[in-house]
């Protein structure tokens, strides 16, 4: 790692909502404090600091956490995932919502791994899950470079059209 | 019996299927799409899923979507409700195909009685009269002649590919023959790219008049009687009753033996329609068959007594019709409008907010709504808010209670036809029963006024 792409690292931390940040390659490995969050925050691992406005407890409804306003009639419709590419909120996390009813699985089958963990990173179009509908296997990919940080849905649950299925922060390519 | 259904549709058809099962002791799913999140069948039903965004075609009209809102909340059953995916054959063939029940007739009869050509030789084949008319396209002007002194003048002569009143040519006169098949042809040579025209008896001031069916799997087909529909605009219904003021005894029970035949023809099962239109002659045409539940049927259910909706769910579930003919009466007279959300001069459509809502009761008052103060009504789909439905134990006493109830009808924020189904209740033919589905046409300019008969 060279020092141009540590200075990167280290601003594009300071400029987030993390409070720690690690990294560990073949032959680098990095932690990363804030001072300010090292003086208050507990140890605790770290991936959901000053989190949106509470994280809703998942139940299923379509209301996106986020928006408060669709607790009012006629509020806007939910965005299908998927449409308009989905810029950072202001909380710098974004949503990805189920694009059809059906049930949530977090990997292709019962014998294989999930296809992500909180923490994870990936790529735009990689596989995040699978929605079965009508014993169709719909793979649903991320729209962004992100880094996972909550998955909204436990293995096996049902989830209905536009329901929050992962909450992901953009990385930059 | 099921344990639980999912209603595939939304508005007051929704809520109304909701009450059946309550009253049945079912559990009900709601599907909604986002448009309709603060809906009343999606608060009322004991589990709700969100199938898609407000484009019908993307949500109400999603098999996949219903078919997997199902699965996910383990409905054994489906209610298509009317319109959306009601009469789609190959819905109801993939209700069968996941082990799902749907709620109305098998699918190989909602797609012979969906095919207009093929539901109108079924009939003939069954013996169930039909308009009389060329069987097929005309040759030429002499073949036109030839015909219409066959069934009689006059004769309706209409573009093979048409639709909407163009390349249509009614004709009284033998003498005109000549030009308005030749207009015509010209007429459908332009609209639809194909010069072909047929013809038909054309019918003086004809009544639209539907009889009520309703099949099992054991065999047992019966009528509940007639619903007389020709207060309507654009094939729109706006006014619906039971008994019709066109019918005596005898035509009653021939025009049911009629229908009767017609469900028999495909062996009807669950509920279903048959529409006749009735000449001032006393001459009555299958036109078509309604393979679902229709918008009025209340106007059957406050005449007769029986639910049609529970019905319908009795016999998807297998059981037989909890009566017999013989237990089926008429008691007085009923009367359905509907509402709508559009001006009542010009019919445009007038989607918004609700802000006050203020609905009629008192006796003989039944009304079917999904709307409630603050509601949205949203612009994506059919403009109906809500059905008023009066009962009394003569027409004379059901018009005055339909009135009353329309005075105290309150919807603001919104237009609605509330005005118009008032000039309609008042209207001197409407009131002495003298009316056909050319009815409407009077209410372009202001109509006459007159107190009940």
């Amino acid at each position: 790692m060279d020092p141009k792409q540590l200075r990167e690292l280290i601003e594009f931390v300071s400029s987030s909502n993390l409070a720690t940040f690690e990294l560990e390659t073949d032959d680098v490995k990095l932690k990363l404090v804030k001072e300010s969050a090292a003086a208050v925050a507990p140890a605790a691992p770290v991936y959901v600091v000053t989190p949106a406005p509470a994280p809703a407890p998942p139940v299923p409804a379509a209301a996106p956490p986020a928006a408060p306003a669709d607790l009012v009639p006629a509020g806007p419709p939910v965005p299908a995932a998927g449409e308009a590419p989905p810029g950072p909120a202001e909380t710098g996390f974004v949503d990805l919502r189920s694009p059809i009813v059906g049930t949530f699985y977090r990997s292709a089958s019962p014998e294989t791994p999930a296809f992500v963990e909180v923490g994870a990173r990936v790529r735009k179009g990689q596989v995040l899950c699978i929605v079965e509908a009508m014993k169709l296997m719909n793979e649903i990919e991320s729209e962004i470079d992100a880094e996972v940080v909550e998955i909204r849905v436990a293995n096996g649950q049902p989830v209905e059209y536009g329901e929050v299925l992962f909450r992901l922060r953009p990385m930059s390519a | 019996m099921f344990r639980k259904i999912l209603i595939a549709n939304r508005g007051e058809i929704a809520l109304r299927i909701i009450w059946a099962c309550r009253e049945l002791g079912i559990k009900t799913v709601a599907v909604y799409s986002t448009a309709d999140t603060h809906s009343l069948h999606v608060r009322f039903a004991d589990e709700d899923v969100c199938i898609g965004p407000p484009a019908s075609r993307d949500s109400y009209l999603n098999v996949s979507a219903v078919i997997s809102a199902a699965e996910i909340t383990g409905a054994e059953a489906i209610h298509p409700g009317y319109g959306f995916l009601s009469e789609n054959a190959h819905f109801a063939e993939v209700c069968r195909e996941c082990g799902l029940t749907f709620i109305g007739p098998q699918p190989d009869v909602i797609r012979r009685m969906g095919d207009k050509a093929e539901a109108i030789r079924t009939m003939i084949e069954a013996g169930v009269p039909t308009i009389p008319g060329s069987d097929g396209v005309l040759s030429s002007e002499e073949h036109a002649r030839e015909v219409a002194d066959r069934i009689g003048w006059p004769v309706l002569i209409k573009a093979a590919a048409g639709g909407g009143g163009r390349g249509m040519r009614v004709v009284h006169d033998p003498a005109d023959l000549g030009r308005a098949y030749d207009a015509a042809r010209a007429e459908s040579q332009a609209a639809f790219g194909t010069p072909e025209v047929y013809l038909e008896k054309y019918l003086l001031e004809p009544r639209h008049v539907e009889f009520q069916v309703l099949g099992d799997t054991h065999g047992n087909l019966l009528q509940l009687h007639e619903r007389e529909c020709s207060v309507q605009r654009r094939h729109q219904k706006l006014v619906e009753e039971s008994p019709s003021t066109a019918l005596d005894d005898r035509l009653r029970s021939r025009m049911a033996a009629a229908a009767l035949k017609a469900a028999g023809a495909v062996d009807y099962v669950n509920a279903g329609t048959i529409e006749f239109l009735l000449d001032s002659r006393g001459d009555f045409y299958f036109i078509e068959m309604n393979t679902r539940i229709q918008v009025e049927h209340p106007v059957t259910e406050m005449v007769t007594g029986i639910d049609l909706i529970k019905e319908q769910i009795r016999i998807a579930a297998g059981e037989p019709i909890s009566f017999t003919q013989d237990d089926v009466r008429t008691v007085g007279h009923a009367i359905e409008c509907r509402i709508n959300a559009e001006d009542p001069d010009t019919f445009a459509p007038s989607p918004g907010k609700i802000r006050s809502f203020h609905l009629p009761g008192g006796p003989g008052i039944r009304v079917d709504t999904a709307c409630y103060a603050e509601a949205t009504v949203p612009p994506y789909y059919d403009s109906m808010i809500a059905k008023v439905i009066a009962h009394g134990n003569t027409r004379g006493e059901a018009i005055l209670r339909m009135r009353r109830a329309l005075e105290s009808f309150v919807v603001e924020g919104i237009k609605t036809n509330v005005k118009l189904q008032q000039r309609i209740l008042t209207d001197e033919d409407f009131v002495r029963g003298r009316i056909s589905t050319k009815f409407m046409e009077r209410f372009q300019p202001a109509p006459r006024k007159v107190t009940a008969g």
